[in-house]
């Protein structure tokens, strides 16, 4: 109990919610901007972090996480061009409400839907993590072993179309997670004789260099080649009635919202979804069940709302099998086990056991950045508007500048800068030939531990070969991985199969 | 180049670089074996094999496709600006060489650059030419923008968390 008053109090320290503060506003501003999402801007600020305390670091870090993930529905609303992935269901209906003045009214649906899902989602992963890691901490490295297994093969299947590139980017990013120092014989391994890789790849410039600068690549290819940005000129109603959310039509949504809430946290709990698929799986039950179907995509707050919870729900319930089994679940998870590893610390179910004061700390965080984002959405939504027509020539020059710096700020070395670029490089050629950056990421975070689970199973097993069927839960995650291998590829035929009838009877009518 | 001619150029480039680390670079840059635990090449084999196999598979499968005269489908053989649609999640499409060109230069020059001549001169030079290259012409916001986030970096990164810029300081005396 003291554990929990004192965790409590340290979330609410000055320095901590300071941070925290200025991380929601800032995730919200990053959010709102198109092209710039919550891992890059994770990946962006994680530099800064090393000079923060491990609470305030991820209270920030998880801050700007759930700030930017209402800001992607700003610019999803105002302009149609969702500012993360995950907002593009929101743009439907946001957009067509802009249009008819009422955008204010979009905004404050989405900020209070993201807000409510966002909220109940912090109060199950505060209900949860700390059971299922007391249950996870009996899992030995065998277990380890198999769920890291499984979950680089779920997540080889994201971020591409073709499962198969999905699984090179793995392997490519399992290569390159294992440049550095052997755990066994404490012997460089794969350095090519170059000391500044005897510590292996950092995590901060590959993250910056394949998420922010390979994006501001491409973002600015597609600049130049329109010739320039169109601005939009908002108007917003002077009328209350399109400028407010009623409580009676927020709580009219209320099925609505706490269904794409659970929604989101299913989803997010389990490694390699994300959540583009939770706002799309949310927005689609939602209109299924609406009484007023005939509104979706034409300016339903109930599609808003739908949207909009399940998506930052997504951000709290991601924490659960990153904080319980120490397993990033999507791209933002694996930033913050970045920054986790940073501060010294191991995510996984000992982390309940040996920071345990760290972890209410956390949670303390989690609950101040909901109420966080929603005075802070409250408020200062006109002034996030105008974040979205920040002119292009102004934005890219800075992001690629703080870019090069934050590579530099993690070890004062340009090396990590030469890094950073090589892997802007590599990023702008992964997406451009549909290799998935998400897969590779992931690998390169968890190969190490991947690697030292599999040597602790040799070594205690002293090579007994059948000791996996001595396991039985790690023979059942083997064998889930064999599976959900061998029904990717079975689905990918089949999907393969159907687009070629398709082909072939475009082919026959051309003729 | 179609987009499955460059996908095959770029399967092959792939088994070309899985072969020379199976054959050379994993055998040389590992450690040997200890006696216990597993090799320090077992984990590197394995994951370079399934790019391999992978690589060789996805080759196969387009050869198949080709030879036997079947349908390609059709989002695999055109790029999505040919067909009017969005490059999806990885924003699939042409690589635009020229620029790349443009927009790495700059900054492969600054790494090479500041360690000679310091962090003040080389970022501001940097800002003023990525801004040029990627097609900015008010030379006033350009000059702005540079001194600006010169020295707004400058500030964070030298009183903000005492860390020294790069390079050589060309006002030691002032800074």
């Amino acid at each position: 109990m003291e554990m929990i008053i004192a965790g409590l109090l340290d979330a609410i320290s000055p320095a901590s919610v300071m941070f925290l503060f200025f991380g929601v506003a800032v995730g919200v501003l990053i959010g709102a901007i198109p092209g710039i999402n919550g891992p890059m801007a994770i990946a962006l600020f994680i530099p800064i972090t090393y000079y923060m305390t491990p609470l305030t670091a991820i209270g920030f870090l998880v801050g700007l996480n759930k700030g930017a993930f209402f800001g992607g529905a700003v610019s999803a609303v105002l302009l149609r061009t969702p500012g993360t992935p995950e907002a593009a269901a929101t743009s439907w209906d946001g957009y067509a409400l802009t249009k008819r003045g009422k955008g204010e009214k979009a905004l404050r649906m989405a900020l209070y839907s993201s807000v409510a899902g966002d909220f109940i989602s912090t109060v199950v992963l505060i209900a949860i993590a700390a059971p299922l890691a007391a249950v996870a901490l009996f899992m030995g490295p065998a277990e380890i072993f198999a769920l890291i297994s499984l979950a680089l093969t779920v997540i080889a299947g994201i971020g591409t179309t073709s499962i198969c590139r999905g699984l090179m980017a793995a392997g490519f990013g399992i290569l390159l997670g294992l440049i550095g120092t052997e755990p066994v014989t404490a012997l460089p391994r794969l350095t090519f004789d170059v000391y500044q890789l005897g510590s292996g790849l950092s995590l901060i410039p590959v993250a910056i260099g394949l998420l922010a600068f390979s994006e501001i690549l491409l973002q600015l290819e597609k600049y130049t080649a329109k010739g320039g940005g169109v601005h939009i000129v908002h108007v917003f109603s002077k009328k209350l009635e399109d400028r407010m959310i009623s409580f009676k039509e927020f709580f009219a949504n209320t099925k609505t919202l706490l269904r794409g809430s659970l929604i989101g946290i299913g989803v997010g709990a389990m490694p390699g979804l994300g959540a583009p698929v939770a706002s799309f799986m949310s927005y689609d039950q939602a209109m299924k069940r609406s009484k007023n179907k005939e509104e979706f995509g034409k300016g339903s707050l109930e599609g808003i709302g739908a949207s909009e919870s399940a998506n930052s729900s997504v951000v709290a319930a991601s924490l659960i099998p990153l904080f319980v089994l120490g397993i990033p679940g999507n791209l933002a998870a694996a930033m913050l086990m970045g920054a986790f590893m940073i501060h010294g610390m191991q995510p996984g179910p000992l982390l309940f056991k040996e920071n345990a004061q760290l972890m209410y700390g956390i949670y303390g965080s989690l609950m101040l950045a909901s109420l966080f984002l929603l005075l802070i959405g409250r408020f200062g939504l006109r002034f996030f508007c105008k974040a979205v027509n920040i002119p292009a020539m102004i934005l890219y020059p800075i992001v690629v500048f703080t870019c090069i710096m934050g590579a530099y700020l993690g070890k004062s070395s340009m090396f990590d800068v030469g890094i950073m670029l090589a892997f802007g490089f590599i990023g702008y050629f992964m997406r451009k030939f549909d290799y998935s950056y998400v897969a590779f990421l992931i690998g390169f975070i968890l190969a190490p531990e991947w690697e030292r689970a599999l040597q602790q199973v040799v070594i205690i097993s002293e090579f007994d070969t059948f000791m996996f069927f001595q396991r039985p839960v790690a023979m059942t995650l083997m064998a889930l991985t064999f599976f959900v291998v061998l029904r990717t590829f079975w689905v990918s035929i089949n999907a393969e199969r159907k687009k070629r009838s398709v082909a072939a009877s475009e082919q026959i009518k051309s003729d | 180049m179609t987009r499955i001619k460059r996908d095959s150029i770029a399967y092959l480039l792939i088994i070309g670089f899985c072969l020379l680390l199976l054959a050379w670079a994993i055998p040389t840059y590992t450690p040997a074996y200890p006696g216990y635990g597993a090799s320090a090449a077992l984990v590197p084999n394995v994951s370079v094999s399934v790019m391999l196999f992978m690589a060789i598979l996805s080759l196969i499968r387009v050869g198949i496709a080709v030879y036997t005269n079947k349908p390609v489908c059709s989002e695999e053989r055109e790029f999505p600006e040919e067909m009017d649609q969005d490059g999806g999640f990885t924003q699939v499409g042409r690589v635009n060489l020229k620029h790349l060109i443009y927009t790495m230069t700059p900054s492969v020059l600054l790494v090479i650059v500041i360690e000679y001549i310091g962090y003040e001169l080389t970022s501001f030079l940097f800002l003023m030419i990525f801004q040029y290259a990627i097609g900015c012409r008010k030379w006033f916001q350009m000059t702005v923008l540079s001194i600006v986030m010169t020295a707004v970096l400058f500030i964070i990164m030298r009183y903000g968390f005492g860390v020294p810029v790069p390079g050589p300081q060309i006002f030691p005396q002032i800074f």
